[in-house]
């Protein structure tokens, strides 16, 4: 059975994107357009990887992402984040949240920044679900 | 020290009297005829002199006529025989200051003694105050025309542009700074041309106001305004004025003019530096943007590439629209870039504004319908037409309608019923209201703050940043203005008020100053 991914972004040109590349390399994809939905996707259909933008209307994926992270039963889903924002700042974002408080969250297993070529995503994906 | 002179041609006389005389404290000299007399006269300058009347050689009214030539203040004492009324009367008449009849009694000597007395200090005093008068009267001219020149040199060099009328409006003042601000010469203005043909009339109809007004102190205060100048353009001033009272009548009028043309254009250099600064500031906001589009192009291609590789027409198709998508996408950015960086003059026409924003609805319907918003129009009939730039009112409009439409689509509360509301209304002869609300996400005060002065999107990849500054400069450029209320989850309104074709132009049509033509047939 094919490993199901997640894709959450609410740009719909780039989820068209990265679904299409995920079914050229027979992976079953999954979409959601905020973070919200994206959070309830997770828990209906556990999918196996979540792709994840960061700046989205209607909870970001900053905050899906420390709720994964920060989760004991979704801590181990692996998360690719795609976006637009640098690592750096992204990185840097996550380290300001920990020291105001919140719980210390580890880095994505991957971090791509827009514009991603198809064949470095899917390599990053193969690489973390083998 | 009281010196006097006794002159007599008796040496018994001469002997008892200044004996008596020194005994009172005086100094006396004597002399033993008239000539004698005369000569001790010019050497020690006795103030008082006794002369007998009767002497051989020069008498005593001789004495007296040489003494009186000689000095005027001199004081001379007649000694007359008994019953020698004459004599004394003719020596009154010359100047005496008093006579005594022989034989000399003690007390007529010393009364007429100090009468002379009491009229020399009387005179010395006199003539400390004459002096002291003259004194001061010459430090206070001195000290006026010290403070006229400043005064004068104050007008003279004051960056101000001074002109004073009398109480009939007639300029009788017009500094260098009002020379080089309006373009004429002193010699043409002073006394020749009457207040009204320089200065604007609505200066001069707030003064005429104000000199029939009840508030005798009543002042202009400072405002702003343009004015026409001698070679028929206009010019931004600041201006002030004041009526001149004196007492309870009118005597004319005074009016300070500041040129603007400076500062003004120095502000719109300022508000240009300032753009370009947003559009660096934007450049770096828009990496993102910039990104996603880019993103959106390579997965298009990607997409086209497997349909090709597929021969899936399907697949073909969705990469090709995508690409197409992102192609208009970075139009977009391009043009919002471009428009905001480069300065526009509206281009004036007479339009409906109310046709415009029923167009500006159509546009965002399909849009809003999609996403359960509704749109209602509220147009106000009175608007009708309107000499404006059409295109602002149309950019303005798509702008902030495609705002509102999107603050619904990001608005977490479901449950709303989203609406978007266009109205128009006219106020007044020369301007239309413009309003875009909407029940939808509202901002934060933190957000209205950086509303309109850098680059900013709330709506993520969707958004250039740009869209307001547009908006804000369109608004400006046409001499509009732009506000905004929100709330955080109730919604936001912006109203845009938009004055039919500026002022400026028409002025100089209609307006034109009178000496204009005497000046080109020179």
């Amino acid at each position: 059975m094919s490993k199901k991914v997640l894709v959450v972004d609410d740009d719909p040109d780039v989820r068209l994107f990265t679904v299409t590349v995920l079914e050229q390399h027979g992976y079953t994809p999954l979409e959601a357009t905020n973070g919200e939905e994206g959070k309830q996707m997770i828990k209906d259909a556990a999918p196996d990887l979540v792709i994840l933008d960061v700046l989205m209307p209607r909870e970001s994926g900053v905050r899906l992402y420390r709720e994964i992270k920060t989760d004991k039963k979704l801590r181990d889903l692996p998360v690719v984040i795609l976006s637009g924002i640098a690592e750096k700042s992204f990185l840097r974002s996550q380290k300001a949240l920990t020291e105001f408080g919140g719980e210390p969250v580890p880095e994505p297993e991957c971090y791509l920044e827009k514009p991603v070529e198809a064949e470095d995503l899917i390599q990053a994906i193969q690489k973390i679900l083998g | 020290m009281n010196r006097l002179l006794l002159i007599d041609d008796e040496p018994d006389i001469l002997r008892v009297l200044s004996r008596s005389l020194r005994a009172d404290g005086y100094e006396v000299l004597t002399a033993e005829n008239g000539k004698e007399g005369l000569a001790v006269f010019q050497k020690e300058r006795p103030a008082i002199i006794l002369t007998d009347i009767k002497m051989p050689g020069m008498d005593g009214i001789e004495v007296l006529k040489a003494v009186k030539k000689k000095d005027e203040d001199a004081e001379v004492i007649i000694i007359t025989g008994h019953g020698d009324i004459d004599n004394a009367i003719e020596a009154l008449k010359y100047g005496a200051s008093d006579f005594i009849n022989k034989p000399i009694r003690d007390e007529a000597l010393s009364l007429a003694l100090k009468r002379a007395e009491e009229k020399i200090r009387i005179r010395e005093q006199l003539r400390e105050y004459t002096v002291n008068l003259e004194k001061k009267v010459e430090e206070a001219t001195r000290e006026l025309r010290r403070k006229t020149n400043f005064m004068a040199k104050l007008i003279r060099s004051s960056n101000d542009g001074i002109i004073a009328t009398d109480n009939h409006f007639t300029v009788v003042l017009f500094n260098p700074s009002a020379e080089r601000i309006f373009g004429y010469r002193a010699e043409e203005v002073v006394d020749r041309m009457p207040a009204k043909s320089i200065i604007p009339k609505e200066v001069i109809e707030s003064f005429r106001d104000e000199s029939t007004g009840d508030d005798q102190r009543a002042e202009l205060p400072w405002q702003e305004t343009t004015i026409p100048i001698k070679d028929g353009s206009r010019i931004p001033v600041r201006f002030a004025g004041t009526l001149l009272h004196e007492k309870d009548q009118v005597v004319g009028s005074v009016a300070f003019f500041q040129d603007l043309r400076e500062i003004k254009r120095l502000e719109k250099e300022v508000v240009h530096v300032e753009r370009l600064a947003a559009v660096g500031e934007t450049v770096a906001g828009l990496a993102h943007g910039i990104k996603n589009i880019l993103h959106g192009l390579k997965g298009g291609s990607y997409l086209v590439d497997i349909g090709i590789e597929n021969e899936n027409p399907d697949k073909l198709k969705t990469g090709w629209e995508m690409v197409q998508r992102n192609i208009g996408r970075t139009a977009d950015l391009v043009l919002d870039m471009l428009n905001y960086a480069k300065e526009r003059e509206p281009e004036y026409e007479a339009c409906r504004p109310n046709e415009i924003v029923e167009d500006v609805a159509s546009l965002v319907a399909e849009k809003a319908e999609r996403n359960a918003v509704s749109i209602s129009l509220e147009l106000d009939p009175e608007v009708g037409e309107a000499v404006m730039d059409p295109r602002t009112i149309h950019r303005v409009m798509l702008n902030l309608a495609s705002n509102a439409v999107d603050a619904c689509i990001f608005d977490k509360n479901t449950g709303k019923q989203w609406q978007v509301r266009m109205t128009t209304a006219r106020i007044g002869d020369d301007m239309v209201r413009f309003a875009v609300s909407d029940n939808g996400s509202g901002m934060s005060d933190e957000v209205k703050k950086t509303l309109f002065t850098s680059f900013y999107s709330t709506k993520g990849h969707r958004g250039t940043g740009l869209g307001l500054l547009v908006t804000r400069k369109l608004v400006e450029e046409h001499g509009g203005r732009i506000d905004v209320e929100s709330t955080l989850d109730q919604g936001t309104t912006f109203t845009v008020h938009l004055p039919e074709r500026p002022a400026d132009d028409e002025f100089l049509e209609e307006d034109k100053p009178q000496f204009r033509g005497e000046e080109e047939s020179k």
